[in-house]
């Protein structure tokens, strides 16, 4: 008897279909990878099993059982345990008290919240998943992105004796996590493993899906392939599988003319959380940031972005200090911050509207008036450059799945024909083939003149678009090395501090 | 819990809401509610509203308030008849008012903008200062008499003659321009689209380049211009000015623009939507009145429906995440 069975689910969303016909089983035991592209529907998927919306057909079987979810509650009462794509935590409250958010506090005294039993309890929940660099006290808002998602995966897994956790749902839980926050995932999903729990595991990342995963589902358009076992996929007919396409050939590396003009020059600038950092980008280069966890490649672009508190920044041979976002996107810069949903989106407004934020003074007449038909006629252009699925530009993008979302940010950046791109985890959430087609863009762009940097934790990533990579620790800057010849394992080291090159 | 007949209701409830009443005072005052006298009357009542409102609008789009609009209507009101009874002008009097205005939204926008005071906080103080003004320079009492010079008060008793006996009032005139030019800037200028994105998203909107801080002051003085106005074109209606008389408006421009956000897609303010609602405001008034409806119990009628447009509007408007 399967853990859990899904069968011929389907959905529409006002005469969009985002589910067709999608079936799977999870077994106890068993991770169950699930992938496809972008707007493929698992996400819709996922939400139907939590009750955060309904299904227009189909059934859902617990251990056996028909189920109807009508709520969270519902899935909740089922053992159904989830990990959403967008990370929702009550920014104000502290660890412990998102950790137990939506259960029973611990009491004494007849219903007083028992806190020193919420905070023990928070800790070992943390020290569960190694993660005991978290304090329970603290404010869920003050925590760095990554320690974030680690507060909602502790909550995911924190026993309930009322209704024990029995399948654990994650949408792309690895999307915002370093890869040695990953690891302790990763250790977790084989703990549940042993307790034969069930887990279903979406993730854009076929690497990872092959390590962990026993099985994988393919959603294409909504309609599920009969599931496959890990142990005979390979990574080419994933691919295919997904996108139809058989065969995503990496271009080379743009190569580095060390005679183009310096496009950035930065010298002993500092800012929040940054010690002197100085360094050259040429026209035509892109330029990698890692570092281990919060090493401050998100704070270096912040600060080139008009954040930074000393030191100079030179731009196309023009010393410039640019006071804010707005004065950076006028000389050209332009910037893809880490975080879609607070710091990039405006969910509500349109896709046309969102990428065209930056770009109003060109796109409108006299720079005071909206020329609509220029915003839409350019947010189509860079939509398809970028791979956007949407019904239109006018759609609004809070109805877009996340990896789509991610592609409006990257659209932004790329729509004004920058001079410098700053480019903070630009494909988080993006499918493997529109990522592959983002980074040809990206070579393109780079090859035509402009200047580019990138923050990303994805080290693969910056081996495949880097010429050079600035290793980031604490702050400052420890050493620039060139990407040419370097693999991941060997940049790990060197973020780790291993000075040998 | 999103069947279409829901939708439907959620969307269109407000206007459904208003056309019952409308049929209900149309049945109850057949010879007085529905006629052209009536109607033009009830847009001259409310062209007061209407400015403030739609200036409202503009601050709400950021998704701020301001609280200080009506003892500002008020201020602006008292600084006119006070210019008059120094002897100055009609353009000088208008003039100072409006500056005053002015500057007093400026303050507002300064604090919220620049000093980071949360609107509801900032300008709920520059409500009590502006009254409190109000009163100390007019003594607390009415200021009117033949300091008042005729062309000022003859405006708003006035307007185009429509024949029949019927005069299209130049208060109703100067409203809908008002309300027109806010369109225009709402709806037709990038200032008017950076203004949506702050009230979406203002940080995310920062970091595309939005000057989020000079447009949130501009609009707090576009605010208080829209007082100063609608203050104005009270004193020339009653040829007088007195520190309370523009008090009302700020919690109906409010309810207005509360009105108007549910009729909008996606629950935002939007000029259009806030004359619709304070056409809801007027046209309940206006026919309670004549209904003999004590004041107090319009009041409880138009909170009462304020609440049920919003609940309404809000039915099953929960985004599947
Ligand atoms: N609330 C909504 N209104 C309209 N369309 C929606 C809504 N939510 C999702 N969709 C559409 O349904 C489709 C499937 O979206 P879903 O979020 O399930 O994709 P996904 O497979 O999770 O993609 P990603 O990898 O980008 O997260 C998309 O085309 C999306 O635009
Ligand atoms: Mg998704």
């Amino acid at each position: 008897m399967s853990l859990l069975s899904v069968a011929r689910l389907a959905k529409t969303y006002g005469g969009a279909a985002a589910l067709r016909d999608a079936s799977l089983t999870i077994e106890a035991g068993e991770v169950h990878a699930l992938m496809g592209e972008n707007g493929a529907g698992k996400s819709t998927l996922i939400r139907i099993l939590a009750g955060v919306v309904q299904a227009d057909s189909g059934e859902i079987t617990v251990a056996g059982e028909p189920a109807s979810i009508a709520n969270a509650r519902d899935a909740y009462r089922l053992g159904l345990r989830f990990l959403h794509q967008e990370l929702n935590v009550a920014s104000r409250l502290s660890v412990a008290e998102n950790i137990f958010l939506g259960r029973a506090y611990p009491t004494r005294w007849g219903g007083l919240v028992d806190w020193a039993a919420l905070r023990d309890r928070a800790s070992a929940a943390l020290a569960a998943l190694s993660a005991s660099h978290i304090a329970p006290e603290t404010i869920v808002g003050r925590l760095a992105v990554g320690d974030r998602m680690i507060v909602k995966i502790a909550s995911t897994f924190v026993d309930d004796a009322s209704a024990p956790g029995r399948i654990f749902v994650m949408d792309e839980p690895t999307a915002a996590l370093t890869s040695e926050e990953s690891e302790r995932l990763f250790r977790i999903l084989d703990e549940l493993q042993r307790r034969r729990a069930g887990v279903l595991y979406v993730s854009h990342r076929i690497e990872e899906v092959l390590r962990i995963s026993n099985r994988i589902t393919v959603l294409r358009d909504g309609v599920s392939q009969p599931p496959i076992a890990t142990a005979e996929a390979t990574r080419e007919m994933l691919i295919e599988r997904m996108t139809g396409r058989t065969r995503l050939e990496a271009a080379a590396r743009p190569r580095q003319s060390t005679n183009a003009r310096v496009a950035l020059s930065v010298d002993r600038l500092t800012g929040k959380g940054l010690e002197e950092i100085s360094f050259d980008v040429r026209e035509g280069e892109i330029l990698g940031l890692a570092g281990l966890g919060d090493a401050g490649g998100d704070r270096l672009l912040r600060a080139l972005m008009g954040a930074m508190t000393g030191g100079s920044v030179t731009i196309a041979g023009e010393g410039v200090r640019p006071r804010g976002p707005a004065e950076g996107w006028r000389r050209g810069l332009a910037y893809v911050p880490r975080e879609r949903r607070s710091e990039g989106l405006l969910l509500s407004q349109s896709i046309s509207d969102n990428v065209a934020l930056p770009h109003l003074n060109r796109l409108s007449h006299l720079r005071l008036f909206l020329n609509r038909l220029a915003e839409r006629a350019e947010t189509a252009a860079v939509g398809r450059r970028v791979r956007l699925r949407a019904t239109g530009p006018r759609q609004r993008a809070w109805r877009l799945s996340g990896g789509n979302q991610q592609k409006v940010m990257f659209a932004r950046a790329v729509a004004g024909a920058p001079r410098l791109l700053l480019l903070d985890e630009p494909t988080r959430g993006v499918d493997v083939a529109a990522r592959f087609d983002i980074h040809a863009l990206l070579r393109e762009i780079a090859a035509a003149g402009a200047a580019v940097v990138i923050a990303s934790s994805d080290r693969e990533e910056l081996l495949a678009l880097c010429s050079r990579i600035a290793i980031l620790t604490d702050g400052r800057l420890s050493r620039i090395v060139p990407a040419e010849g370097l693999t991941a394992a060997r940049l790990l080291a060197l973020c780790y501090g291993d000075d040998r090159v | 819990m999103n069947s279409p007949a829901i939708a439907f209701v959620r969307r269109h409830g407000t206007l459904i809401g208003v056309a019952l009443v409308v049929v209900y005072f149309w049945l109850h005052l057949p010879a007085t509610f529905l006629t052209g006298r009536n109607l033009l009357n009830i847009s001259q009542q409310m062209s007061m509203l209407t400015v403030v409102a739609s200036t409202m609008t503009v601050v709400m789009a950021m998704g701020d308030f301001d609280l200080s609009v009506g003892s500002m209507a008020s201020l602006a009101g008292v600084v006119a008849a006070l210019v008059f009874l120094a002897g100055g002008s009609t353009a000088v009097a208008i003039g100072v008012a409006l500056s005053a205005g002015l500057v007093g939204g400026l303050l507002n926008g300064f604090l919220v903008a620049y000093v980071g005071i949360l609107p509801f906080i900032g300008t709920l103080g520059a409500m009590t200062v502006y009254g409190g003004l109000a009163f100390w320079l007019s003594g607390g009492k009415t200021l009117f008499g033949s300091a008042i010079p005729h062309g000022f008060s003859d405006f708003a008793r006035s307007g185009i003659p429509l024949g029949f006996d019927l005069t299209f009032p130049n208060l109703t005139l100067l409203a809908l321009l008002s309300a027109a030019l806010v369109w225009v800037f709402l709806e037709q200028t990038v200032a008017g689209r950076r203004l949506y994105a702050i009230g979406d998203n203002a940080e995310a909107a920062r970091l595309a380049g939005v000057p989020v801080r000079p447009l949130r002051f501009a609009s707090f003085g576009l605010a208080g211009v829209g007082a100063a106005l609608a203050g104005l074109m009270y004193a020339s209606r009653v040829a007088s000015a007195n520190p309370t008389q523009g008090s009302g408006l700020m919690l109906d421009a409010i309810a207005a623009v509360f009105l108007g956000q549910t009729m909008t897609e996606e629950g935002e303010p939007r000029v259009l939507a806030t004359l619709a609602g304070v056409l809801i405001i007027g046209v309940l008034g206006n026919g309670l009145t004549q209904m003999n409806v004590d004041s107090y119990v319009r009041d409880m009628l138009t909170g009462a429906i304020v609440i049920a447009a919003v609940a309404t509007s809000s039915l099953g408007r929960r985004r599947g995440e």
